[in-house]
């Protein structure tokens, strides 16, 4: 091979400029952060991170973003969407990194681990008139974290028990009405449980976890902010729901590590009940064959109680046009989007205004009494800062206690060693 | 570095021999070489050598995500040392090795030796084979769960044929782990497979039938031919399984997440979990090196020992 050296010349310049175009492209990654993004209350180019599930969902939330330029035409909102999980392992270190874009998906259970990073919201709301008394109280409060409103929310739910009509009607078992008894629940699993389909299916997922819980014994996951699995009351409450499985047999063995089983179980016709929220209801009735109906959780002895977990849009601390993100906010969660988005059959809306158009997507007979019920039933569920780990061991050892590998009051033990006090 | 190549001898230089009519020729053939190593290089140097001389600081301190951050010294250290979680994770890693390694090559040899050259249709079953390598391995796991899963294929068909429960697979402890190999072999031996094809059919023939003719049966035959023959394969198989096992994922992950408990946690999970789930790079970089240097002191210890078994002279 022959090479001058004004080849070797032209070589080694091609090579650099492949390094230095590499080195631009590498450090231009970053132009999406909305975090840079300047202008005023009233004009801005802002940025939302929010999590979607594919193309479909990513335009009707533009949709939803669009509404802040309807109403403000200096004020436009980008939709930046990523799956459920990687959501989140990118919002912690952009808002860490103090280049997270101004507008955030939050969720209730997830909010104790980002609070610091983002803006409280309550100045806002008065300078706006954002009336906190316009959505529904328990997930209004769970978007607080240490009394300060972190983000304002769009979707609501206390967890009520989805049945199988059907199963209930064929097995000679009264639908199940708002007030029902545990021993009436456990009657009726143990009649429904028969020919390879259980009464009940459950896995041990945090909300349901701590519904079961807190209908049994009243028990709450946290005292004075710090984890307490290790409560008797608590212990009492979560083997009672680990017996379930354990003992009573009226639900199946869990199987490790799959998030879909409770609705394969429930909308396969193989289990008769799940606890779920009502964001699932409309997706669940249009996949299932049966009649599908709602009713609030078992009353333990001091009644029923529920959780209510939901999600908002919030601030990160390092958005430079507040005032024109929340103004954003106030118009991605005014009445008009969520009644569209209710009609489309997604979110059950967090402003009680839209909540007819909720119930009629449904169709579901008693469906209103039934979350009414719930909701006033229901408190916010309330999380440490590791929750994301506390829900991670629950469901490792939970699975454990609950197919009766280990005893209960075990598994809760572990997990308050492992995730410590929780902050 | 790349720039030494200008003073080794060609191979097969005599020594001694005059050279300098070759060197600027040898010059120019290193800074060729250097030119064209320079990104590889550099993206060696940026994407791995400094990220993980940044873990091994990174693993000396206490670092949430959100928060201060502290200096701890070899604390990570010894809290993964003492952490019951942290032991188990390791021993479910070395469980998935020890089952998974062997397996695997007994299997893909075994089906290698099988499919010899004088096969019909080798070629068939060499692309079937390959197929789940081929496949996204998160494709692959669902298929298994569903045959895993109470309820699913495994359980139902015991139940309809024969009334009797199949073992809770996955949401057991027991079982958990040998599910996961035995999906993981299935997935994974078709690479080791090719790659003992391949040196299975470069024995000559011309020896295997002498030795036939002398008399030497089938299994004289490969432990005398063939597997001196294909030592250098067997070695890179086993060093690059062991490597890949070592880091396993995928399979638990999506197949139990880890549980039922910590019974089929990996260290990667560990690592992933406690970094992006949990947000505590300090702790997630200390396993992320103690899984390091456990891979390089299995890696230094089979090119040590390749000199006993490897035959290279063929």
């Amino acid at each position: 091979m022959k090479a001058s050296p004004a080849r070797t010349r032209r070589w080694v310049t091609a090579a650099l400029s492949v390094l230095a175009l590499t080195a631009v492209a590498a450090c231009g990654g970053n132009n999406g952060s909305g975090g840079s993004s300047s202008g005023s209350a009233d004009k801005a180019d802002l940025t939302w991170s929010f999590w979607v599930a594919g193309s479909e969902d990513q335009a009707a939330w533009q949709k939803v973003a669009d509404q802040a330029h309807t109403d403000h035409a200096g004020i436009t909102v980008k939709l930046q969407g990523a799956p459920w999980d990687s959501y989140w392992s990118k919002i912690g270190t952009t808002l860490a990194g103090g280049k997270a874009p101004c507008i955030i998906g939050m969720q209730s259970l997830r909010m104790a681990s980002y609070a610091s990073a983002m803006l409280p919201l309550d100045d806002l709301m008065k300078k706006y008139g954002l009336k906190a008394e316009d959505f529904d109280k328990p997930i209004m409060d769970g978007l607080k974290a240490d009394g300060k409103q972190i983000a304002i929310p769009y979707d609501s739910g206390p967890m009520v028990i989805f049945y199988n009509k059907d199963m209930f009607k064929a097995a000679g078992v009264a639908d199940p009405k708002p007030g029902w008894t545990m021993d009436e629940f456990k009657a009726a699993a143990k009649k429904l449980t028969a020919a390879g389909k259980t009464g009940l299916v459950t896995t041990p997922g945090d909300l349901g976890t701590m519904s079961w819980v807190r209908t049994m014994t009243g028990a709450e996951p946290l005292s004075d902010g710090k984890l307490n699995f290790t409560d008797s009351k608590f212990e009492q409450g979560f083997s009672q729901y680990a017996d379930f499985v354990r003992t009573d047999k009226i639900a199946p063995q869990v199987p490790g590590g799959n998030p879909d089983f409770e609705t394969q179980q429930f909308t396969g016709g193989k289990a008769a009940m799940q606890l779920n929220g009502p964001w699932s209801l409309i997706d669940t009735k249009g996949k299932v064959k049966f009649d599908l109906g709602i009713a609030p959780i078992p009353a333990g002895p001091d009644g029923s109680k529920t959780y209510t977990a939901g999600s908002g849009f919030g601030i990160s601390r390092s958005c430079k046009t507040p005032d024109a993100a929340f103004q954003a906010i106030m118009s991605m969660t005014s009445e008009k989007p969520l009644t569209v988005l209710a009609e489309a059959g997604r979110a059950y809306p967090a402003r009680t205004v839209a909540h007819p158009a909720w119930f009629t997507a449904a169709g579901i007979d008693g469906a209103k009494e039934t979350i009414d019920y719930a909701s006033e039933h229901s408190i916010p569920l309330v999380t440490s800062k590791n929750w994301v780990q506390v829900a991670d061991l629950l469901n490792r050892f939970g699975t454990q206690a609950l197919n009766g590998e280990i005893p209960p009051d075990q598994a809760l033990k572990t997990i308050q060693d492992q995730a410590g006090a929780g902050s | 570095m790349a720039t030494d190549t200008t003073t080794v001898a060609p191979p097969g230089a005599p020594a001694g021999a005059p050279r300098a009519g070759r060197r600027p020729a040898l010059r120019r053939d290193g800074r060729y070489a250097s030119v064209f190593l320079a990104p590889s290089l550099g993206g060696l140097a940026l994407f791995t050598l400094f990220p993980t001389a940044m873990a091994l600081g990174i693993s000396l301190f206490d670092w949430p995500v959100f928060g201060e951050r502290s200096f701890l010294g070899f604390d990570n250290y010894s809290h993964l040392l003492h952490d019951p979680v942290f032991r188990r994770v390791v021993l479910n890693t070395v469980l998935f090795v020890v089952l998974y390694v062997p397996l695997n090559v007994v299997v893909s040899l075994g089906l290698a030796v099988w499919l010899g050259p004088q096969i019909r249709g080798r070629q068939v079953f060499r692309v079937l084979f390959f197929i789940p390598v081929m496949t996204p391995m998160v494709a692959n796991v669902m298929v298994w769960r569903l045959l895993f899963q109470p309820g699913g294929l495994i359980d139902g068909g015991l139940q309809a044929w024969f009334g009797i429960d199949a073992p809770n697979f996955l949401g057991s402890s027991s079982w958990a782990m040998p599910a996961i190999v035995a999906m993981s072999i299935w997935q994974g031996f078709g690479y080791n497979f090719l790659v003992f094809s391949a040196a299975i059919d470069q024995v000559p023939q011309s020896q295997l039938e002498s030795a036939q003719i002398d008399g030497a049966g089938p299994l004289q035959r490969f432990r005398y031919i063939t597997w001196p023959m294909i030592t250098p394969s067997m070695f890179f198989a086993t060093t690059m399984t062991l490597i890949t096992s070592f880091q396993v994922f995928a399979q638990p992950f999506i197949l139990t997440q880890g549980g039922p408990g910590v019974a089929t946690q990996t260290i990667v999970m560990y690592v992933y979990n406690q970094g992006w789930q949990f947000l505590q790079m300090g702790l997630a970089s200390a396993a992320g090196w103690v899984l390091f240097v456990i891979i390089m002191g299995i890696t230094a210890i089979q090119f040590f020992g390749q000199k006993r078994w490897v035959n290279y002279d063929v």
